[in-house]
């Protein structure tokens, strides 16, 4: 029998090397050799995703490849997922919104996001592409949604990211949420002027951005 | 609520400046003059330049951005009307990167006020590709609206500046015909695929370019798929680049040269590029200009690229200015020549005085450009910004 070390490289690999179909067959293998899903998630699938990244940034990977490891990530974790131990999956999680704002139709970068957000152990809820602005401020009240992350690859449409923050602000709940924005003609100086609580300009770095705002959030409680 | 808003504001600040004649255009070359003195060597009074406003000029001429659906007239009036007002050197019958595509069947969503999208791709299936038809120009889609809209523009302006309508590249179009997201799994999982869906793209392009053609303007091509932030440089070399090149040929081949804008990040495609031999690229405010000038400078003229969101949008007519000034600084001595120009389309609410901004450093700067002058305008401008 493998050890678990080895199938855990083994599932990390398959998110790596694209295999989103023998993934499946690894993780049955995982389950059925008694090892705990939570593991072979983090440090099986998530550990993958996370050497996808580390590819992307390195300009080895681009968008096509990225696509591919992250359906082999997601096929995984429908397999491991049902397996998760009670306690585990009910764990209280951070809930993002996440989607691209109204008039625009790109959603590979949102989807990048979503799926690093995911891995990293957000609760996302995934509005889509070409989403209506009142659509961000309905799902964040009904989920009570930690933060808002939005999205547009297109310069035309970068007003309307703004007009979320208004909307926010006249429903009574902008300190109850973070916002944060991105994409190509998003810039730092963009998300000052509509007031966001952040800005990233990859994936990657909008899993530190969540990070650091929900920690500094935490201890704003805490305190 | 907001827009309508927006709108009013808007039409109350064309009110305001309606009667104003545009002094600085006053003893200007025409932008096809100046064109001409350009090619020839001759002395030239400023850089050509384009802010690069694309369905913004709805708010110029003071209509909504779907009138250029079915309105011909207006799309056109409405392109000549920003022309007039800020006199840039390059007109182009541009609204949306959905015109190819769903002149091939795909579905298009068409707000009010706002730049069209995609609703659904032309097909769900790989198995559908044999299905799908090359466009016909002349009846598929808006295509008729956008060739009308050239027609008009070509007769109105076309003798003082430079006409040209947008062609989708062949590459980017056929993501919109079977879907983004479906269309990059497969250059990984079915190549075949791909390659025919970018063939049946490519016929329609060029039919589209032909159409452009006959009318008497330039084609533009657009291919930000094909950009190094989406795929790699041998996926653009293995599936986008025979199809790209079959098209600048075939411009070529109709005697027009052509300028071709790739957004994101290019440099790793920059020799590829201009091998093709396009007269023209433009380049995103991603990639680097002194970079490109030194890569591809000596084989094609190079355009961009001021921040369309941070600067042009977001900032203050001061920062366009200094944006402006560094990238003329940067390229002004490229061999095959330098037009200042946003690095993509404008925000449609982008501010009027930020266009106009970019326009009056360039005319400030004059020609020929005197790189200790822009220098000190540099510093000049730094300054004032250190002082708010």
């Amino acid at each position: 029998m493998k050890s678990k070390e080895e199938i855990l490289k083994e599932l990390s690999d398959c998110v790596v090397d694209m295999e989103d179909k023998l993934v499946c067959g690894v993780a049955e293998e995982y389950i059925q050799a008694g090892y705990p899903a939570l593991d072979g998630i983090n440090e099986g699938l998530v550990d993958g995703m996370q050497r996808t990244a580390e590819l992307y940034e390195q300009e080895e990977y681009f968008i096509p490849e990225l696509l591919i490891c992250s359906d082999a990530m997601y096929n995984g974790l429908d397999v491991l997922r049902p397996h998760l131990l009670k306690t585990e999956s009910r764990q209280e999680k951070h809930k993002i919104v996440i989607g691209v704002v109204e008039g625009d139709t790109h959603d590979i970068g949102k989807n990048l996001v979503r799926i690093m957000l995911e891995a990293a152990g957000y609760e996302m809820h995934d509005l889509g592409r070409d989403v209506a602005l009142q659509s961000f401020v309905d799902k964040a009240k009904e989920i009570n949604a930690n933060v808002i992350a939005m999205s547009t690859l297109m310069s035309t449409t970068m007003p309307g990211m703004g007009q979320v923050i208004e909307m926010l602000k006249a429903e009574g709940i902008r300190d109850k949420v973070k916002v944060i924005i991105g994409g190509a003609p998003i810039s730092p100086a963009f998300a000052q002027k509509i007031g966001a609580d952040g800005y990233s300009a990859t994936a990657v770095d909008a899993v530190k951005l969540v990070d650091k705002l929900m920690r500094a959030e935490s201890e704003k409680i805490g305190a | 609520m907001i827009r309508f808003y927006e709108h009013d504001q808007i039409k109350k600040k064309k009110c305001e400046t309606m009667g104003n004649v545009n002094l600085s255009r006053v003893n200007e070359m025409t932008p096809v003059e100046r064109a001409a003195a350009m090619a020839k060597g001759k002395a030239i009074d400023r850089l050509p330049c384009n802010p690069n406003v694309a369905n913004g000029v709805a708010r110029v001429y003071g209509c909504k951005i779907s009138e250029f659906n079915s309105d011909a007239k207006t799309l056109a009036a409405a392109q000549i009307a920003a022309y007039k007002r800020f006199g840039y050197d390059s007109v182009r019958i541009f609204t949306d990167l959905f015109t190819l595509c769903e002149a091939m069947g795909a579905k298009v969503k068409f707000p009010d006020d706002d730049t069209a999208d995609l609703l659904e791709p032309a097909i769900y299936d790989v198995k559908d590709i044999g299905k799908l038809q090359p466009a016909s120009p002349y009846k598929d889609g808006r295509l008729p609206v956008h060739l009308d809209a050239m027609k008009y523009l070509i007769e109105e302006v076309g003798n003082e500046v430079g006409c040209s309508g947008a062609v989708v590249g062949p590459f980017t179009n056929a993501f919109f015909l079977l879907g983004v997201d479906d269309t990059l799994k497969l250059i990984t999982k079915n190549p075949e695929a791909v390659h025919a869906l970018c063939r049946v793209s490519l016929e329609t392009c060029k039919n589209f370019a032909e159409a452009v053609i006959h009318l008497g303007l330039t084609p533009t091509i657009s291919e930000p798929m094909s950009s190094c932030t989406v795929v790699s440089p041998k996926t653009f070399r293995e599936f986008s680049a025979p199809y790209l090149k079959e098209l600048v040929d075939f411009i070529k081949s109709r005697g027009k040269g052509v300028i071709m804008h790739i957004c994101g990040k290019t440099s790793h495609i920059w020799e590829d590029i201009a091998d093709m031999n396009v007269s023209g690229f433009s380049i995103d405010n991603v990639a680097s200009l002194t970079g490109c000038k030194k890569a591809i400078g000596n084989q094609v003229r190079i355009l961009g690229n001021v921040d369309p969101g941070g600067i042009v949008y977001c900032g203050t007519p001061l920062d366009v200015r200094l944006k402006t000034l560094e990238g003329i600084a940067e390229c002004y001595d490229s061999p095959k020549g330098y037009t200042p120009m946003s690095g993509c389309s404008l925000p449609v609410e982008t501010p009027f005085e930020n266009i106009q901004a970019m326009m009056d450093t360039v005319r400030d700067v004059g020609y020929p450009v005197i790189p200790e002058n822009v220098a000190a305008m540099i510093n000049d401008c730094k300054t004032q910004i250190n002082n708010l």
